[in-house]
């Protein structure tokens, strides 16, 4: 059970501070300060998660493979020539040599630089470059066959890896952060691909920063003040009576959260903004005729008009905005991590719409855009704070009721913190638990 | 002197003018630089091919016309772009010039170029090159293309792109 809901008015641990009746919800500063519990966190929450490796259309064809970081751990992301997907470390069976050297390819086999050894795609050793020294059964069992991550598993095209044997079905995981997922993929009838170029920055801040910051309804209006300035003049035609802003945030269980909005900012997928002109008006209202047909008016008319910010606890982001945002979280100390982030489109995009992506996407969310600049200005300046002050606490109560259920709740208010409410009563559950040995 | 190395003189000197408009944060004069149908781009780090991409098919880093560009530098002028309030301090380094295409009306250019940027303690060093295309105006240039190609697999530690490249 998760102690932090069940005390009925307050409730208190090394990490979390609960008072009900005053309204508030507090995160302890250590939690993103410490090396030692960025340690323990990496033990207990980090390679226990299902974290996101990448999508399908990375490795669409036999042979493709990329190497990634998944946590601290450097991977082949590859298929073989079977087919199969598969995630390897990336280090020889026979004396450790980082094998693939280049960050992405097609290859049928993968050789040692170092002594030859070599592997068929499908992680089989299959010769040691050596005419003498080693017996018949020697890699008896595949014993030195390239070593797998332990888990991997596949929901709408995204896949994801767990290091630990044990760790329960992604879709279980997901909970109803799964179903969020399947609506990405029901963009297109023909599956979604990764749009060429990756957004790659360090940002000097825990990694949790960049969760909370990601779906954080409440500094749009003032961290982004000057992105709302620039929206304006891009919003010129849209008329006054179509100018609502509807938003919710929706705790999704197992600590993933979301904030949905409505807001006329257009999307290629599928709303129309007048500055983009008529060309683009037609091509987004056969987006919008192929949705329907395919899915019915009901359904096509939310996945064309919502707007998504969802992190799947404990570090992998896909924003659901101007175009489908996939952001990897690369931890690599406790005040440092590394963003690594795609923008995901239908695969059978035309090219109007497909530069109107690129430009929604390079123009707020990346690290050359008029928004995230000021998010990495802003988290660095969180850890500033918490690592040049005497201050225990962060709050986190805004919207915080005093019957709220915060790993099952929703709120009418995309702009409160219950998201990550929800992110830091699961977090705390994790670190409050006896450990369970490896 | 050779017409070439002339002309060669002639394109360091308004390159040269141009980064000290950057290094100065003279913004709204270094805007005048450009001409109405000028493109201001970052091509993707860690892509081989980045000089050759097009923005229509791939993830820029910075991809503006020239009205996003106006935007940019109306924000960049603002004390809520807060990645640059304080501005940082910057220096833009350019050399190894060379014009690599000669029309009658337009050159286009390549250079090599360091830039240095400093805020709170930290210097952050961005390095790579400039596929420039000048438009000639009357004994000077305007900008057609600023593409900016970083020789970084990505922005470690540098985190963004904040300033102008």
């Amino acid at each position: 059970m998760v102690a932090a809901l069940q005390s009925p008015q307050s409730y208190r641990s090394r990490y979390l501070w609960l008072d009900r009746e005053r309204g508030r919800f507090l995160v302890h500063r250590s939690a993103y300060t410490s090396p030692e519990i960025f340690e323990e966190e990496k033990r207990r929450i980090l390679r226990r998660s299902w974290v996101v490796l990448g999508h399908e259309s990375e490795v669409r064809n036999k042979g493709d493979f990329i190497v990634r970081t998944v946590i601290d751990r450097e991977l082949i992301f590859n298929r073989d020539v079977e087919g199969r997907v598969n995630a390897f470390f990336n280090s020889c069976r026979h004396r450790g040599t980082a094998i693939c050297r280049e960050p992405r390819g097609n290859r049928k086999r993968f050789v040692c630089p170092y002594h030859g050894w070599a592997y068929k795609s499908s992680g089989e050793l299959f010769d040691q470059h050596a005419s003498f020294g080693y017996g018949e059964r020697f890699n008896e069992g595949g014993f030195y066959n390239l070593q797998r991550v332990p888990r991997i598993a596949e929901r709408a095209g995204f896949y994801f890896v767990n290091f630990d044997p044990e760790a329960i079905p992604l879709d279980e995981y997901l909970a109803d952060a799964g179903p969020n997922l399947d609506a990405i993929a029901e963009q297109s009838a023909v599956g979604m691909e990764v749009v060429r170029g990756c957004h790659e920055y360090e940002i000097k801040a825990n990694y949790k920063l960049i969760c909370e910051n990601s779906y954080d309804g409440y500094h749009l209006e003032l961290t982004h003040s000057s992105y709302v300035d620039y929206m304006r003049t891009m919003m010129r035609g849209v008329p006054v009576s179509e100018m609502n802003i509807h938003g919710c945030a929706r705790s999704l269980g197992n600590g993933h959260a979301c904030f949905e909005l409505e807001i006329p900012t257009g999307r290629p997928v599928a709303q129309w903004l007048p500055v983009w002109g008529e060309e683009a008006r037609e091509a987004i209202e056969a987006k919008k005729r192929e949705l329907e047909t395919r899915l019915g008016k009901e359904r096509a008319g939310r996945i064309a008009v919502t707007n998504r910010n969802m992190v799947i606890f404990p570090n992998s982001i896909i924003n659901d905005q101007q175009t489908v945002l996939l952001r990897t979280v690369t931890p690599t100390a406790h005040n440092r991590m590394v963003i690594r982030a795609w923008s995901i489109g239908p695969a059978d995009e035309g090219p109007i719409l497909r530069r109107i992506r690129n430009e929604g996407a390079l123009s707020f969310l990346g690290p050359g855009g008029f928004a995230t600049p000021d998010d990495v200005e802003m988290l660095e300046l969180c850890q500033r704070g918490f690592e040049t002050s005497d201050i225990e606490w962060n709050d986190i109560s805004k919207g915080f009721r005093s019957d709220e259920q915060t790993l099952h709740d929703n709120d009418e208010h995309f702009d409160n913190e219950l998201q990550m409410r929800a992110y830091w009563t699961r977090w705390e559950q994790l670190m409050s638990a006896p450990e369970r040995p490896v | 002197m050779s017409a070439a190395l002339l002309q060669r003189l002639a394109v360091e000197d308004f390159l040269y003018s141009e980064a000290a408009l950057l290094d100065d944060w003279k913004l709204k004069e270094w805007l005048e630089l450009f001409s109405p149908t000028a493109r201001y781009e970052v091509a993707p780090t860690g892509d081989p091919e980045a000089g050759t991409l097009s923005s229509a098919d791939s993830l820029f880093l910075v991809a503006d016309d020239r009205e996003r560009l106006e935007q940019r530098v109306v924000r960049l002028r603002k004390p809520q772009a807060h990645a640059e309030y304080p501005h940082s301090r910057v220096r833009h380094l350019y050399s190894n010039v060379r014009i690599v295409a000669d029309s009658d009306d337009r050159l286009e250019v390549h250079s090599n170029f360091v830039t240095f940027r400093t805020k709170r303690g930290f210097t952050a060093t961005y390095m790579g090159w400039h596929r420039w295309v000048l438009r000639r105006n009357g004994d000077g240039f305007l900008i057609d293309l600023k593409r900016t190609v970083l020789d970084l697999d990505g922005l470690v530690p540098q985190g963004k792109v904040s300033l102008l490249l």
